[in-house]
């Protein structure tokens, strides 16, 4: 009860502290932050997958599917913002499902290969198409998002509005996580035989939980294209889908908290950097430094300082609690 | 298409074949022992490029030293990178993969700063041109066909006739039943990680005179060697070399006829038929 008193008192104090951030941080914050929210939407919707034990290294793929059909809808077609997200989103999923059905029956790596291979196709012909996507020139003139016929002219409109498209996303994610499909996604990623054995049908649930992902990163790309309004194919390359990657195995793998806080810690963290090199040496230091001595992520960190206190305290060892 | 573009196309896919071979042979090596991916292939290719670039063009020494330099560096490499990232994860494949994914991206990132902004490029090495069947073909790129045929020789017997292959095909069947018979099968696996890596390399080093250098370029053949081992099935040398060539044909052929992006994007439908009709590969069996 204590504890649980205790998670709902940080989650008002983190809502009032999202809200009333346009009051106290000028533009630039304004700015970052919504950037920030799309990313914990991108990490979060990789969750179900490397639940199953799916690697997806192709992720940023998706959202540059949804990010350019959004912005097409919107520019070429006069879509409203509305229907052209959840029409990128739609077409991210339809995508998803035409390449995790054929590679989603075999081994895992099978599928890491596919995805890999996919971010490129999808860059290429983002790159090759030049009358529909402007190719390298990119895609510019992109119009700014609306809610109901309203146009989201300042930054601060449109960081609500990503607000609010990452607190739906994450209620979505966390209600699946902790339903029955959420217990059947992680007993394939435990052990799939025995659950194939026990009535679940493996590849299906593996490819739902995929598509989910697709659906959210379309949702991710179609803000940020309204957003930034401007979009240029190598941006959503291998690079972006390793950092989608990165945030869930530096946050945590072990609770649905884990890419939430790596999202927010590694995108805050590496803003002094972001578009040279370093930032990409940033995050791989981050990533291997994380898998070689904190495996659980930065969200076992309190637990394993705790324990090393608790070490240092008392004088015989005894078995971890962990077990 | 003219028959003379055709043939040319056809020599010129032979000999990337060989290098996509080279790669793809020791991924699946790899992979048939550890059951993990290499994803810093690439950027190993990269690394061995360089070595050529500095030993043999900035350094001076011969290009066969220079060859055997960079195999040998980055064959060290390969099992340090056993010995301080596979082997702590403690056989976990997941984040195995992972790791060698951040490995990719450090190397590749960090060569910019290293290896500057501009793109190198390496003198050839065998210059000069050879008439065959009425077309020229640069002889610097023939020669990749001997040298990585005889590197494939090479591996075909380490693999089949020296104690230490017999040791690798044995943790390839049962990693702990060749424990028991008294393999170290940590120092085995460093040492598959050494070969990989040596291939790798040997793949850079025979493509530096061709192509451009620049920390990105292992992305490509890496791809392709994803590619291959698909096509030919994981974990299968013969399938390898098969879907080796088959891809390098089709490759440089496609190419010159509608350009090098086409290609690559017609070889991806094409896997993903290959997985949709033939999950294990053209030459693959069921795992």
């Amino acid at each position: 009860m204590h504890r649980r008193l205790g998670v709902l008192l940080g989650l008002v104090v983190l809502a009032v502290l999202a809200l009333l951030l346009p009051q106290f941080g000028g533009d630039y914050y304004v700015h970052i932050f919504a950037l920030v929210f799309t990313n914990v939407i991108l990490a979060a919707s990789l969750r179900p997958s490397l639940t199953c034990g799916q690697l997806n290294i192709g992720h940023s793929a998706f959202m540059s599917i949804g990010a350019y059909t959004s912005a097409l809808l919107a520019k070429n077609l006069a879509v409203p913002f509305e229907i052209s997200l959840l029409g990128g989103a739609l077409l991210a999923t339809a995508v998803g499902w035409a390449i995790g059905y054929p590679s989603l029956r075999l081994r895992g790596v099978y599928f890491a290969m596919v995805t890999v291979a996919f971010v490129e196709v999808i860059r290429l012909i983002a790159q090759l198409w030049v009358p529909l996507t402007r190719g390298m020139s990119g895609l510019s003139g992109i119009p700014k998002p609306s809610v109901l016929g309203m146009t989201l002219s300042t930054r601060t409109g449109q960081y609500y509005l990503a607000l609010v498209l990452m607190l739906a996303t994450l209620l979505v994610l966390w209600k699946l996580e902790h339903s029955r499909l959420g217990l059947i996604w992680r007993s394939i990623g435990m052990a799939d035989h025995l659950a194939q054995s026990l009535g679940v049908n493996i590849a299906r649930h593996k490819l739902l939980a995929f598509m989910l992902g697709c659906f959210f990163a379309g949702i991710a790309g179609g803000f940020y294209a309204h957003f930034i309004r401007f979009l240029f194919p190598p941006e959503f390359g291998f690079l972006m889908a390793t950092n989608i990657l990165v945030y869930n195995y530096v946050g945590g793998r072990g609770h649905f908290v884990g890419p939430i806080v790596g999202a927010v810690f590694l995108s805050l963290l590496s803003e002094p950097f972001r578009g040279s090199p370093y930032e990409t040496i940033f995050f791989s230091i981050a990533m291997l430094l994380t898998i070689l001595f904190l495996p659980g992520g930065l969200i076992t960190l309190p637990r394993k300082l705790a324990e090393l206190r608790w070490w240092r305290t008392a004088s015989a060892p005894t078995p971890s609690p962990a077990a | 298409m003219t028959p003379a573009l055709f043939v040319q196309s056809a020599i010129i896919g032979v000999s990337l074949a060989s290098i996509y071979i080279l790669m793809a042979l020791g991924l699946t090596l790899m992979f048939g022992m550890m059951h993990i991916i290499n994803f810093a292939h690439g950027a190993v290719y990269m690394l061995g490029a360089f070595v050529i670039y500095y030993v043999f063009f900035q350094g001076g020494a011969p290009y066969f030293a220079a060859f055997v330099a960079s195999m040998i560096l980055l064959g060290i490499f390969g099992y340090l990178v056993e010995r301080s990232i596979y082997r702590p994860i403690k056989g976990g494949i997941e984040p195995t993969l992972v790791a060698l994914i951040a490995l990719t991206t450090f190397l590749q990132a960090a060569g910019y700063p290293v290896f500057g902004q501009l793109d190198k490029h390496v003198p050839p090495v065998f210059p000069g041109t050879r008439n065959i069947l009425g077309v020229g073909i640069s002889i610097e790129r023939l020669m990749i066909i001997p040298l990585a045929g005889a590197l494939v020789i090479g591996l075909y017997l380490f693999i089949n006739k020296t104690r230490l292959g017999a040791a690798m095909r044995a943790i390839e069947q049962d990693k702990e039943a060749a424990a028991l018979q008294g393999v170290n099968v940590h120092v085995v696996n460093g040492l598959a990680f050494a070969v990989g890596f040596a291939l790798a390399a040997a793949s850079g080093a025979l493509m530096a005179p061709i192509f451009k250098l620049d920390p990105m370029m292992g992305e490509q053949p890496l791809l392709k060697a994803f590619i291959i081992i698909i096509l030919g099935g994981l974990g299968s040398i013969p399938g390898a070399i098969l879907g080796g060539l088959m891809l390098g044909l089709i490759d440089s052929i496609i190419a010159t006829a509608l350009g090098a992006e086409p290609a690559f994007l017609l070889s991806f439908v094409f896997i993903i038929l290959v997985l949709l009709f033939k999950p294990t590969g053209l030459f693959g069996y069921a795992p």
